[in-house]
């Protein structure tokens, strides 16, 4: 692996380099209301790396809130079908979290199993993430529970670590590598001892500090949930939850999507794919009215079963980085770290489905 | 073209089976895939009249027909309500096919029995014509087939051609108040039908597809006549958008209904949460 340095200013004019080659650049930057948000940039003053998390994973630029599959057309008794490019023009995420990073590669399973979505594929192949540690948020982070951490390389393709008046960068991926010969005029070669250590101790300094906020243990974790489907929990601890499918929305790894037509007049029309969530009541009403998840408690039930025990028999890894953004965006004050907390405790006394009434 | 873009159909006839319930036949527009079209008995497909979305059903007609696709269905929500407002030489879109399927080769050198409630049988009718088009590779075949009335029987034509065949047993019912001054048939509740025609389990499989009251009911008289819980196979029917593992919405339990199934055993159905 190739460790180099780069300062701010080089950072700066990196960024400029890539806007002035085409090269769309997205990073965290502050909102008209003062608030952090993954977007375009044009330069890198614009850019809040390392601030607070932003509000939004980085799971719109690969999955879209909206976007087009077709469009289609209506003549005298045909139709034409009109598809949408499935090749994308280059992208870098400059500053994004490694919970956010780890969460697109987490997704690549399900969008890669038996039919390769060439639509997420597609934008995965033009993006270089380029990510940068974190510095910690707050009590709702657990990325160190879900097998993850501040400084984890996984899903990015350089990471970077900040440094006295930079970063050190390390490419993690070919792509990163290329990323760095492409640009190596930017970097400076191997960054000095003093400066690696300094990189070490950020690491493990955060990473001992999110640490605190949870432990788990996956496998028990799953074992319990997969034996205690009807426990009395699930109905005691839904009782906040709206159904309002917010903590979905801000999450970096729910992926439900609906598919909808949306007429564009009288002959012609777009199909689109939307970001849905098992949260609400009519993901799974059948025509004939049937609900097969009636209640809230079972659709709460299946967010975490999907989570911490589906994906992970299914994929081999949980579908959750420990960003903390559900906890802090229910209205409702579910929290889902005190969920996992609370199933911690009762794995610990043995209580699964025994305990259920 | 991405995963998600349908290919398109023409609607080449219109079967009204009952007042509600409709079915088309589907000749793809593209000559390869006319050609090349292949599938096996139980996998479904994404059926949509473009401007009102996709709808999930099962292939309802043989693989051994290769020259058009059948689908049956009620008019109950958007994209069926406008499916029935199409007619024939009007252009659809399809997707598919998807899941997995009846296992017709495993049942081969035995005996079958069908038991289907309502429109259950569109599922249950691929398999049953799969099977009658190499009748020779079968033992008996029993069919047990049921609605509410009379009127609410699907794939009429064909039941008089079963009903006709020496090599078939057929038994219809009707649920008690649904029979015609002229019904010839049974008048009961299918597993009381099933109890009653007493299929022997001895080499044999059993296909169910029916409301979930009837498939209840049914297993365990299938049980009581010696079926072997694995093979007795079902089709499950939950609501569905991608139809190909992503979308999230078809999940019971461990199991993506639109890539494990749609087709599964009854001790497959027994180790699932009732999630569906």
């Amino acid at each position: 692996m190739i460790a180099k340095t780069i300062t701010a200013e080089e950072l700066g004019a990196l960024v400029a380099d890539l806007v002035s080659a085409g090269t769309r650049v997205i990073a965290p930057a502050r909102a008209a209301d003062g608030k952090v948000d993954y977007r375009a940039i044009t330069r890198f003053e614009e850019a809040a790396i390392g601030a607070e998390l932003p509000r939004r994973s980085l799971k719109e630029f690969f999955l879209p809130p909206t976007e087009p599959l077709f469009s289609w057309h209506q003549g005298k008794g045909d139709v034409t079908v009109k598809p949408v490019a499935v090749s994308f023009p280059p992208h870098v995420v400059l500053g994004a979290r490694p919970c956010d990073a780890a969460a697109v590669e987490i997704l690549d399973r399900v969008m890669g199993w038996d039919y390769r979505d060439e639509l997420w594929f597609g934008r995965r192949e033009a993006t270089t993430i380029v990510s940068v540690a974190c510095p910690g948020v707050d009590g709702s982070c657990f990325c160190t529970a879900t097998g993850g951490g501040p400084d984890s390389k996984r899903g990015s393709d350089l990471m970077m670590v900040p440094v006295d008046g930079g970063y050190l960068v390390e490419a993690v991926t070919p792509k990163g590598q290329a990323f760095v010969g492409a640009h190596a005029a930017r970097f400076v070669d191997a960054a000095d001892a003093g400066t690696t250590a300094a990189a070490e101790a950020f690491r493990t300094g955060v990473r001992s500090r999110v640490a605190e906020h949870l432990t788990l243990s996956l496998p028990a974790l799953r074992r319990w949930l997969e034996g205690s489907f009807d426990h009395e929990l699930w109905r005691a601890i839904v009782l906040r939850c709206h159904g309002c499918g917010a903590c979905a929305s801000v999450c970096p790894t729910c992926h439900c999507f609906d598919i909808v037509d949306e007429p564009e007049g009288v002959r012609a029309g777009t199909r689109r794919r939307n970001w849905d969530t098992c949260q609400t009541a009519r993901f799974t009403v059948h025509a004939s009215g049937h609900n097969p998840r009636a209640d809230q408690n079972a659709r709460f039930r299946q967010r975490v079963l999907h989570k911490f025990s589906i994906y992970p028999g299914r994929f081999g890894e949980v579908l959750c980085t420990g960003c903390g953004r559900c906890a802090r965006a229910c209205p409702g004050g579910m929290d889902l770290p005190e969920v996992l907390k609370t199933i911690t405790a009762l794995v610990g006394t043995g209580a699964s489905r025994e305990a259920a009434v | 073209m991405n995963l998600y873009q349908p290919n398109l159909v023409t609607i080449s006839d219109v079967i009204d089976e009952t007042p509600d319930t409709r079915t088309l036949r589907l000749t793809f527009q593209d000559p390869q895939l006319a050609a090349g079209f292949d599938f096996k008995a139980g996998q479904f497909g994404e059926y949509s009249a473009f401007g009102a979305g996709e709808s999930t059903f099962c292939i309802a007609s043989s693989p051994t027909r290769k020259d058009s696709i059948e689908c049956t269905f009620k008019a109950v929500g958007k994209a069926t309500r406008a499916m029935r407002e199409l007619g024939a030489g009007d252009t659809m879109g399809f997707r598919g096919p998807y899941g997995n399927h009846f296992p017709v080769d495993r049942m081969e050198k035995a005996s079958v029995v069908f038991v289907a409630g309502g429109i259950g049988l569109a599922p249950v009718r691929c398999v049953i014509w799969n099977v009658l088009d190499t009748r020779e590779a079968f033992e008996d075949v029993t069919i047990v087939y049921g609605a509410r009335s009379v009127s609410d029987l699907v794939y009429k034509r064909e039941l008089a051609e079963w009903a006709a065949r020496p090599d078939v047993k057929l038994w219809q019912t009707v649920d008690p108040g649904g029979e015609a001054p002229d019904w010839k048939g049974e008048i009961g509740f299918v597993p009381a039908i099933v109890e009653k025609a007493a299929p022997s389990a001895k080499n044999a499989f059993a296909v169910v597809c029916g409301p979930p009251v009837m498939i209840k009911y049914t297993l365990p008289v299938l049980e009581k006549l010696g079926f072997a819980d694995d093979r007795v196979y079902t089709t499950l029917e939950n609501r569905m958008k991608c139809g190909i593992g992503k979308c999230g919405r078809c999940n019971v339990g461990p199991v993506y209904v639109c890539k494990d199934g749609p087709v599964f055993t009854a001790r497959e159905l027994a180790a699932l949460p009732q999630e569906y």
